[in-house]
């Protein structure tokens, strides 16, 4: 089956891809060196697809201010898509076109329709998560807009009154009883609750404790039952479902092709072997920012060869995403997204700034409430922005995999041409 | 003077219900299990919003005026007291059991489809209680504190809903790894779920939204840049009820997505006309705010992607009915598994037509044509004429193709038996089943159509005649007068050894055909009976005419009975005998040589 009506960026890819090339090619290792004799066209597009997967990663990981934030995912998406154009391209101009062994090429087709099927129940999960953290968003933007004076100017403004104080930390402290909660599915959030809010002294967080237990769980959900009603999303996976296992089920076992399947394919096993490790990698680092029930990260890629122009940049985005994931103060979070930092990171100051507060609020302390304040509407600024756009990737990165899949199975059930 | 008197009053009564008070015993009661001190709070509520309505600029924002109210900024701090109040209020009122709800019915005072059939999920009690609430706290600016409390507890009262209905949690790996068999019995259960979810479960859940939320400004923070679209009265609903929805229509999209096997289609079109059936109420339930409505763009992609599948696996049947190994010839030339089967499949194709025919709107294509070719098996199909009537549909266009191709393949495996009249009685067999089955549906007569029919009475015409003569011909030609005249000589007359040669020739052919076609068969009784009357007519007058002239010249010679064996009613009785399909006793029976 041609590869026909891609209706997305194909054909400015091209040049895209090119002009890249060419401003890269001083910086990659050289070619891997499939054929000493003859280098077919298919074999100039294989080697131009590694290394502009390569090149691809490299970009990532040039702007280590940016990684995992969401405008970083998104380029890591539009990567992941770039790339599985290429490769449908590539296969579906070169599957039909020479003399190749159907038994080994079907083969190595096969192995990666089983990762890509994996990858499909990962991109739901992600939505969900995405969903997830639009929860957040919008408790951090009731305590932005309670937050908010009439006169911008600092100087002008009256001080923040008590009410609007007490809303905003309501709506933190709803915020952080969601955030764990939902990473520690059937954990005890009453305990949390008070260790958090330095219990005794602040009213609000011991409230909410009584407050719990008095009320009745609501129907359906597990976990204890005080925290189950303020969980704004339970898992829409079953219980056993794991993230960490879909990443090893994409990754696992995604062996180097042997020179002798290269050579019967064409040089199309470098092709599949290159996709499935992209799909791996983008899959990874979207676990790591993005949270989802059981986020492990132990699932790896074996040792890849340097002949491979992708294999430098993928683990060293592999060593920057783990060296984030066990930072003091990220070890512990439900996902590496720089914006969930951030969160985290703003309603804690905010709480640590009105904590024990006295009204009317101290001269001193306004300006430091409306510096949180600040930074809260920023952080709602930017996800509002990068959240939906993110989503809409991850569903269309859904439908150009199911795509490939349904082109891949219709060539494998064509007939073997003579060969 | 007696503003601010009541306006203190109006503090006190909010105070005192205050949740975070350190005097809040843990055991308290609700307000709103109690009508009295409900109103009484409620008063109090709308006392504080008249008496000491917050400045325009922004709302929550403290008071410029300080007129002997409380310390601390005005009535602000009362009234986010009232309001933290009114939330746990809130959530407790909505958290109810919902096995509570009383009646069942429609309601007329929302509008709805026919086919919605909206329940009462919370008392009418319930109801008012938590619009009463939720008008003070928009009233107030905390409209979107009402609404996450809201969607964050009714969400899992659907998820349980749901469960209720028998919907389950089945990742796409999941279906991946079932088998079809168990598959459709859950496309089954998931049609008759899923009706029931969207139109009763969604349906009410957005009635109880609209009767709590409706004209209520739930967005009304508009100071900070965080405010997104303004939330509809639908929004919560929509928050509470999207990741069931998703996941109810995510099944659907899993068995969109599997491998295309023939058995597969009829469910998927059941599966798709399910879908199809429910978008119109879909598309009338979410259809409000921006979140809903992405919930139906998701199920209409899910519904387009079935009808995917559904394509593609007809292509896929077609192709497998093209690449159907030769294998072993079928004993005896009988009607082979294939057509029955592909025959059972078009017989059914017929039966769905009225989805097919929307959704297959393509004639074969020159690809699958181009396939044909392609293949070894079928070099010259590519080559076939294909019947195209003017006013033919697509769907029509393939089922003749699919005729088409199971011919081809029949010829094949025709070509496999090494006796050429059993290939042609092969075919024969088969291509009768073919218009037999077409005959016997109207649906399929109707798509093939009058034209093709004919063509293939007119195979099946002339494979009966090929048969019988590869079979008979030799036979009948051991009765012919020619060669058996000697001209000449005294004895003008009749060679009596071509003669006895010719008896004894047409002794073993007959033998030998008898043995060997009694076991071949003809499953179709009229068919078999009329083929056996045919042969007797050719043969059994051939044989007694020729018996007649020249008996004589054997009966007068030595040996006669090795010669003459049979009577021409033996012969008629041996006939009886072909294509039963069972090996014949060793002789044929004989009257008594007369």
């Amino acid at each position: 089956m041609p590869a026909t009506d891609s209706s997305s960026a194909a054909a400015p890819l091209s040049s895209f891809g090119r002009s890249f090339l060419s401003h890269r090619r001083d910086q990659i290792p050289p070619p891997p060196d499939h054929n000493h004799t003859n280098s077919s066209s298919s074999d100039l597009e294989i080697d131009a697809f590694q290394r502009h997967a390569a090149d691809l990663l490299l970009d990532l990981l040039s702007d280590s201010d940016s990684l995992l934030s969401l405008a970083w995912t998104r380029r890591l998406l539009d990567s992941f898509l770039i790339c599985i154009e290429e490769f449908r391209a590539i296969l579906f101009a070169f599957a039909d076109s020479q003399p190749l062994s159907r038994p080994t090429l079907d083969r190595l087709l096969l192995d990666f329709l089983d990762r890509a099927v994996k990858a499909l129940d990962l991109c739901n999960a992600l939505r969900d998560g995405l969903d997830l953290i639009r929860q957040w968003r919008k408790h951090l933007a009731i305590a932005a807009a309670a937050l908010s004076t009439s006169d911008p100017d600092p100087d002008h403004a009256a001080p923040r009154g008590e009410a609007q104080i007490r809303r905003a930390r309501k709506a933190l402290t709803d915020l952080t009883i969601l955030m764990l909660d939902d990473k520690d599915a059937g954990g005890v959030v009453g305990q949390r609750n008070r260790s958090f809010g330095r219990a005794g002294t602040t009213r609000d967080s011991v409230s909410h404790g009584h407050g719990h237990h008095r009320r009745s769980s609501s129907g359906g959900s597990s976990g204890s039952g005080s925290g189950s009603h303020l969980r704004s999303l339970s898992w829409s996976v079953s219980r056993t479902w794991s993230a960490s296992r879909q990443l090893q089920a994409i990754g696992g076992g995604l062996t180097v092709p042997r020179a002798n399947d290269i050579a019967a394919t064409g040089g199309l096993a470098s092709a599949i072997y290159t996709m499935g490790a992209m799909l791996f990698v983008v899959a990874w680092a979207l676990v790591a920012a993005i949270p989802c029930q059981d986020r492990g990260l132990q699932a790896h890629l074996t040792a890849v060869p340097r002949t491979f122009p992708w294999a430098g940049p993928v683990f060293t985005l592999f060593d920057r995403i783990l060296d984030e994931s066990k930072k003091k103060d990220r070890k512990h979070s439900c996902g590496l997204l720089k914006e969930i930092h951030q969160i985290e990171r703003c309603s804690r100051q905010l709480m640590e700034v009105t904590d024990a507060a006295e009204f009317p609020l101290a001269k001193e302390k306004d300006p430091e409430v409306q510096e949180a304040a600040q930074e809260l509407v920023q952080v709602c600024e930017s996800l509002k922005d990068g959240l939906d756009p993110l989503e809409r990737q991850v569903r269309e990165m859904f439908h150009r995999v199911v795509r490939t899949r349904t082109e891949i199975l219709d060539y494998l059930s064509r007939p073997h041409n003579a060969s | 003077m007696d503003g601010s008197a009541e306006l203190e009053a109006a503090e006190r009564v909010v105070m005192r219900w205050d949740s975070t008070s350190a005097s809040a015993a843990a055991d308290e009661p609700m307000l709103f299990g109690d009508r009295a001190e409900a109103e009484r709070f409620l008063r109090a509520v709308d006392d504080l919003r008249r008496l000491a309505p917050p400045s325009p600029a922004a709302v929550g924002s403290p008071r410029r005026l300080s007129s002997g109210s409380s310390a601390g900024g005005g009535a602000a701090p009362a009234v986010q007291v009232a309001m933290a109040r009114l939330e746990d209020e809130f959530r407790h009122v909505v958290d109810e059991d919902d096995s509570v709800s009383s009646s069942v019915g429609r309601r007329s005072s929302y509008r709805s489809l026919p086919s919605i059939r909206e329940i009462d999920l919370l008392p009418n009690d319930a109801v008012a209680d938590l619009r009463a609430i939720a008008s003070r706290m928009a009233a107030a600016g905390y409209g979107r504190e009402c609404a996450q409390v809201y969607a964050s507890v009714r969400k899992p009262a659907v998820d349980a809903s749901l469960r209720r209905l028998g919907v389950e949690r089945l990742s796409i790996g999941d279906v991946q790894r079932l088998e079809w068999k168990a598959l459709e019995a859950k496309i089954r259960r998931w049609i008759r779920a899923a009706r029931a979810a969207v139109r009763g479960v969604f349906a009410s859940e957005r009635r109880l939204c609209f009767l709590i939320f409706h004209d209520l400004p739930i967005s009304n923070i508009a100071v900070t840049a965080a405010a997104t679209a303004p939330a509809t009265h639908d929004t919560p609903f929509a928050e509470a009820v999207k990741g069931a929805a998703l996941q109810l229509f995510g099944f659907a999209e899993a068995i969109s997505i599997g491998r295309r096997s023939p058995e597969k289609l009829f469910k998927i079109i059941d599966l798709h006309d399910a879908l199809s059936d429910l978008l119109p109420d879909v598309s009338d339930i979410f259809a409000a705010s921006k979140v809903a409505e992405s919930i139906y763009v998701q199920a209409a992609e899910i519904r387009s992607r079935l009808a995917d599948a559904v394509r593609g696996i007809l292509s896929e049947f077609e192709n497998a009915v093209l690449r159907d190994p030769p294998k072993t010839a079928v004993p005896g030339g009988t009607v082979h598994p294939l057509t029955r089967y592909v025959m059972n499949y078009s017989s059914l194709i017929s039966d769905y037509k009225v989805t097919l025919s929307e959704l297959i709107v393509s004639r074969p294509s020159a690809s699958a044509r181009l396939a044909a070719e392609g293949n070894e098996l079928a070099p010259s199909l590519a080559e076939l004429e294909l019947p195209e009537p003017e006013n033919q549909t697509p769907l029509a266009a393939h089922i003749i193709w699919i005729i088409v191709v199971l011919e081809h393949n029949l010829e094949g495996k025709a070509s496999l038996y090494k006796d050429t009249a059993l290939s042609h009685l092969f075919m024969m067999n088969n291509v009768y089943y073919i218009v037999h089955k077409v005959k016997d549906s109207p649906d399929l007569w109707n798509l093939i159509g009058d034209d093709y029919l004919k063509r293939l009475t007119g195979k099946f015409t002339m494979a009966a005649t090929n048969y019988q003569r590869s079979a008979w011909l030799k036979i009948l030609n051991c009765l012919r007068d020619e060669g058996l005249h000697v001209s000449g000589g005294f004895s003008s007359g009749i060679s009596k050894s071509a003669l006895r040669e010719r008896f004894r020739s047409f002794n073993a052919a007959f033998e030998e055909a008898h043995r060997v076609q009694s076991g071949w068969c003809v499953p179709d009784t009229q068919l078999r009976e009329e083929l056996r009357i045919s042969i007797s007519e050719k043969l059994v007058p051939a044989y007694r005419s020729f018996l007649g002239r020249f008996r004589h010249h054997i009966e007068n010679g030595k040996h006669p009975e090795l010669y003459i064996k049979y009577s021409a009613e033996d012969l008629e009785i041996a006939v009886n005998d072909f294509f039963e399909g069972v090996p014949p006793s060793p002789h044929i029976r004989r009257r008594s040589h007369s």
